[in-house]
Parts: structure tokens; sequence; C-alpha cells
């Protein structure tokens, strides 16, 4: 009887039971199979289960009066392709809208005034292309007066100076500059929902089977596993390893899912297989660091998951981050679902390549290196001390 | 006749199968393991008795490889696990105290896990599950989940995950905790089948009459340190020939219990319950009329045992407590 000679493959047999494991639990595959569409389905609909980012930017509108500076201006207003002009009848009600979110930006144009009041939050995103595009109407509709009038006073007659004005505007038509740079907010619906959920999923999962790598340590697993004919290292990155592809698969899911049904474009696939791979790597290291510092199984379903959603709160996950102030914006930076959302709601956009997202890519892969980094000289401190 | 009393010589005559020479450990100021030592030859089986805390986990963590030793050496058939663990590792079976296997797995899943650790090829992986599972009796249970196993069941899947890959040496950690005595049959028999085929054994236990059984020698261990090493016969002659005397008493039990610790031939007295005391005495079973005499007056001896000295008295004796304290 001999037993030199083996060839240990400890790293493919811990991953292949921890696999085996994470398919035999009902409610962790119902939470990773199901509820992600269950969020991305209701929460896109919510935002107007738009599918690309071309969706109009909902404005209202309060008119006091009805003259024809009035009138033009709701008629430009109505025939710009970035709004969604609604009629409102008061300013409060307004003002609500915006504060609430259901308007991107709000004007109210008074009776026989030429001020015009304008009702945006200035941090939101939407509101500052809504704002952008409201001061393109205003600014045609005071040229036409302009033109008008100086027309009048040349001497012109009325009939005269209304086709000078038109010569004018369709001059203006012709050299209007489309401004590609400036945002028109982040996209709606599904656009939004998708890539938000696949962080906010795929955090929270890698949290809920960090409780897996507790049971292993309380069950005597890994101190038994390093009985074994194996080097340390491989026992640790057998773990690792089991996480990082639970991660991914939560995140491919979501993709394949979301562009199959929800007609969701990711965009370039480099990137977003860059992004998404980062950010699996940045969920292992926190799955590994609270499998390692928790005690007990049950504390890892109680802790991790509502950290996954205070960070997917900060990062936009769960609502639109222009609903967001300067401040939570701010703050959900220092955590990796907000650059991870920055990246992909990028990438969404054609013709965007990785390029475009290296920054968020850099800030990912620190977060990544740092997490995994101090997650696994704990958990082989932890190991190495185990008896 | 116990394993223990067949024994004759130290397992000194051949390359052990596992030895280890002037182990320590120790935490801060704390000293775990102290200079611990000893050497099972293949085929022979090893106890390893102590209280709690006396320092058994501690010496089997370092002789499996989970614990770094502050000095001293192990050597598992011949080789040093501190200069090649893995090799030392790959001749080692461990079965830890706990039931160290996954509840989601199936009993076949989870030996084939502790196999691939191993290193086993795929089709000798296969066959060998079989076999294993066969010496376990399990082979029926092999595809249902682990969660479903009684107690005694799960222990049976925890040994046999040691014996996947042919250990010369298996490690047994108080294997039998919390089975029924079915289980407990089976486990016996089976270990004592595989030191009768020629595997080395260190065996701990709480029961004192499974190391009789299956074991041809025994150390006691205590405070870190091996207080006495031998076969029974070497062990129990520590303690002389004081029987071990078992009353029951019905009355001034404080008072009788004085009375009997001051009769001649009395070496140790214990209270072990309300109304219960524990004699060691030289010829304890010529001493009853004597002992029932002496309580007369203040108690009366409601039911007596006298038990001939065994490896319990000599821990007793050398410990000063119960091996389940």
């Amino acid at each position: 009887m001999t037993t030199t000679g083996l060839r240990p493959r400890p790293v493919l047999a811990l991953v292949a039971a921890n696999l085996r494991r994470h398919t035999r639990d009902r409610v962790g595959l119902f939470f990773m199979v199901v509820m992600p569409f269950v969020s991305i389905v209701f929460v896109g609909m919510a935002l107007g289960g738009g599918t690309t980012g071309s969706s109009r930017l909902p404005v209202g509108v309060v008119a006091e009066g009805s003259g024809p500076v009035t009138t033009a201006l709701l008629a430009e207003l109505r025939r710009h392709p970035d709004l969604e002009v609604t009629t409102m009848t008061s300013a409060a009600e307004l003002r609500s809208g915006v504060r609430e979110g259901s308007l991107a930006a709000g004007l109210v144009i008074p009776s026989g005034s030429t001020r015009l009041d304008l009702v945006v939050t200035e941090t939101n995103g939407s509101g500052m292309a809504a704002r952008s595009a409201i001061d393109v109407a205003v600014s045609k509709v005071a040229a036409v007066e302009e033109a008008t009038r100086a027309a009048r006073t040349a001497g012109v007659t009325p009939e005269q100076a209304a086709l000078y004005v038109r010569q004018a505007q369709a001059e203006s038509g012709r050299v209007a500059v489309k401004d590609t740079s400036t945002s028109a907010g982040d996209p709606r619906g599904f656009a939004y929902t998708a890539p938000a959920n696949l962080l906010l999923f795929t955090f929270i999962n890698s949290m809920a089977v960090a409780a897996a790598l507790v049971e292993s340590r309380r069950l005597g697993m890994l101190q038994r596993a390093l009985t074994a004919p194996v080097r340390h290292r491989s026992v640790l990155l057998g773990e690792a390893l089991s996480r990082l592809l639970v991660a991914l698969a939560q995140a491919a899911l979501i993709m394949a899912v979301s562009a199959l049904a929800f007609g969701v474009h990711w965009g370039d696939p480099l990137g977003v297989a860059a992004v998404v791979g980062t950010f699996a790597l940045v969920s292992t290291g926190a799955a590994i660091l609270v499998g390692t510092l928790l005690r007990t199984p049950d504390q890892a379903p109680a802790i991790g998951p509502p950290l996954g959603v205070v960070l997917g709160m900060l990062g936009g996950c769960l609502w639109p981050r222009e609903s967001s102030g300067d401040v939570l914006n701010a703050v959900g930076h220092l955590f990796p679902h907000a650059w991870g959302m920055d990246a992909l709601l990028k990438l969404a956009v054609p013709g965007t390549g990785i390029g475009a997202v290296l920054p968020q890519l850099g800030v990912l892969a620190a977060m990544a290196a740092l997490l995994l980094g101090a997650s696994l000289v704990l958990f082989g401190r932890r190991t190495r001390a185990l008896g | 006749m116990t394993a223990l009393e067949t024994a004759s010589a130290p397992a000194t005559t051949a390359t052990p199968a596992l030895a280890c020479r002037g182990l320590s450990k120790r935490y801060g100021d704390v000293v775990a393991v102290e200079d611990v030592g000893f050497a099972i030859a293949p085929g022979q089986a090893y106890g390893l008795l102590g209280p709690n805390g006396a320092g058994k986990t501690t010496t089997i963590s370092m002789l499996v490889g989970l614990l770094r030793p502050d000095s001293g050496t192990v050597l598992v058939g011949g080789t040093d696990l501190a200069a090649d663990p893995t090799r030392a590792k790959a001749k080692i079976g461990y079965v830890p105290q706990e039931i160290a296997l996954y509840p989601e797995l199936t009993g076949r899943e989870n030996l084939r896990f502790f196999g691939r650790l191993f290193g086993l090829p795929r089709r000798r992986l296969a066959a060998r599950i079989d076999e294993v599972l066969d010496l376990i009796g399990l082979t029926d249970r092999a595809d249902t989940k682990l969660g479903t196993y009684s107690g005694g069941m799960k222990r049976r899947i925890n040994i046999g995950a040691a014996l996947l890959h042919r250990p010369e040496v298996l490690i047994l950690d108080e294997p039998t905790v919390g089975v029924d005595p079915q289980s407990r049959k089976a486990i016996l028999d089976g270990v004592e089948r595989l030191v009768e085929e020629g595997m080395a054994l260190l065996y701990t236990s709480h029961y004192m009459e499974e190391i009789e059984r299956v074991c041809e020698r025994a150390a006691i261990i205590d405070h870190g340190r091996i207080i006495a090493d031998g076969t029974r016969r070497e062990l129990v002659s520590l303690v002389g020939t004081a029987d071990k005397v078992e009353l029951v008493l019905d009355g001034d039990v404080e008072t009788a219990f004085a009375k009997l610790r001051a009769v001649e031939g009395v070496v140790e007295a214990a209270r072990t319950g309300a109304s219960s005391v524990r004699l060691i005495a030289e010829g304890g079973r010529y001493l009853l009329p004597a002992l029932i005499t002496a309580v007369d007056g203040s108690a009366t001896v409601t039911a007596t045992q006298v038990i001939e000295p065994d490896l319990e008295a000599t821990f007793l004796h050398l410990t000063g407590s119960t091996l389940r304290d």
C-alpha cells in the first residue's frame, strides 16, 4: 500500500463541493434566480419601463396666462425631442412633482411677465438636462420675439417681419448644434434597473453565500481539509474561487435574461465583462471577509444582505441616483456600487468602449485588491490558527 | 481479554507508522503540551487518555499538521511532517471529534470530496468509495443527504472519509461521542478490523472501555504531559492491587463517609452522589464486611459494587479526577 505520488486537486474539489452545496440551497436559489428579475421588472416599470437611455424627460409647465409668448413657448417646449411636457394647474403641484422626482424640471410662465420661474433640483442629472433643453426652447422663442421687434423697428411690415423670422428660424434650425456631450441624465426603466440589480444582487448574494463559509469553519471542514496533503493556499484559492463563480453566475444570469427578455442593451462586451468581473471580485472579497469575521452562519444572512442593500442604496441601485442629493451621491462613491453604476450606465451609451470607463475600472480594481487582499490574509491567519 | 492486556512489547521494533518526540506547544504563559512523545508501530493501536483540557486535541492537531509545534518532531512512516508535510499528511487519516462533513451533500458526495482532496484518480475513487461504504455499512444510504442521517451514521461517514486513501495511520479523536450503541459497536468492530489489517491507530476517547478494548498500549496525558505510558497491565499496576468499591448508603451519609475513610486499607475515598461513595481500597473485595460494619450506627449500606483495578482507577489515581471531568 502506498500513498506517495498522489496528485491532489484540492481547488477543484472545494469548488465542486461548494457549488453543489449552493445548488441545494433552495432559498439561496430563489434569491439568485427569481428575486433579481422581480426587482428589475417592478422597479423598471415604476421608472418608466424603457429599455434604452433615450426616453424623454418629464417637464411640468404652469401657464398662468395665454398670451402669444406663452403660447409660443409652450409650442416650442412640446416640439423639443427630449422633453415630455405636462401642463399643470398650480406651482405648488409642480414643485411637489419635481421634489418627488416624477418631474425632471418644472417651468412657471407668469401672466404678463417675461420673468420665467424654473423649478429644478440642481444636483439632479435629469433636472440639469431638462434645464438645458428648456433654456434652448426659451432662447429660441426669445430670439424670435427679438427678431420680430427689430424688423418692426426697421419699418418692415408685420407680414415681412414674419417672413424674415421664419427664415431666421429655418437658418437657426440648420445651424443647430447637437450637443452630444450634454447628458440627457441616467436612462430610465429596465435600462437602469438591470445594471442596478446586477450590482445589487451580485453583491447581496455573495454576502449570503458567506454563510456557507462560516458553516464550513463551524463544521470543521476547513480544518479537516487542511489535514489533507494540500497546500494552505490551495484551500484559500478553492474557497475564494467558489464565491467568485457564484458572483459571476449571478451577474451572467441577470445580463442574459435582461437582454433577452427586456431588450436591455449592455454595451461593449469587453467593457461590460471587465466591469462585471471586477465587481464580482469586489463581492468575493467582501464575502470572504464577512465569512471570516462572523462566528455563526446565522449572522451572515442577518448582516451581509442588509449591508448590500445599504451600499446599493448609496450607489443608486435601488432608485435613480438623480433622486439623491449631492452628499448622498458623494458618499456612495466611497463604495463599489456607485462606481459600478457609473461604468455600466456609461457603457450602455452606444459607441462607448472600455476606454471610457477606465477610471471606474481602476477604482473597482483597487477596491477588489484591497478587499481580497485583506480577506485572504485574515482568512489565512484564522485557518492557520485552527486547532 | 482486552487488546491492552494482550500487548507485550512497546512499538519500537519497526519503523513506526507514527512517532513524535519532544512535542511542546505554549499559548503565552499557558503550557498546552510539553515534551510529549510516543511511537506507534504498523498494526498497533495506541490510546490517548486525558480529561478535557489535558492537551489531547492540541497534541493531535500537531500530529496532523494543523498546529505548528514550538518544539519537537513528528514522523509519519518515517517522513518528517515539518520537512515534507504533503507526503507525511498523505499517510494520515484523521477523524476529528466533530462531524466535519457537508450536510447538504450525500454520503457518497462527501466521500468523493475527501477522496479528491487526497488526489485519488476519478475511477479509482469511485471504486474505493463503494468499498468504504461497504466497510462502514452505509451502502444503502449512500445517495441520501447527510442531513437526514442519524448521529451514528454521520460518525461512520466521518470515519469513512479518513479511510479512502488507505492511510498508514488512522487518528481518531473521540469517534463515538453521541452515538447509539449499535453504531458504536459497528465503529469499534470496524476499527479493530483495520488494526488487524495492519493499520496503525491513535485513539482518544472518554470511554475507558473503548480504549481497553481497542488499544494495545495507552498513554495518560494530564496538564499537557504524558504521566504514564504502557500496556493495560503496566498502567494498572501503577495503582497496585487496590479495588474500587462503590457503596450506596442510607442514613447519615456524611458521618458514614468519614468513618469509611478511616477504615484500614482504604487508600482513597470520594463522594459520587448524595448517597453514594467510591473507595479505592487494597483488597477491597475482602474489605466489604469491615466497611459495612464501619458505618453501622450512622447509615445502612443498601448496595455495593466491587470493581477490580482498571484503567479508570489508574486514571483517577494518577490525575486525581475521573476521565469524564
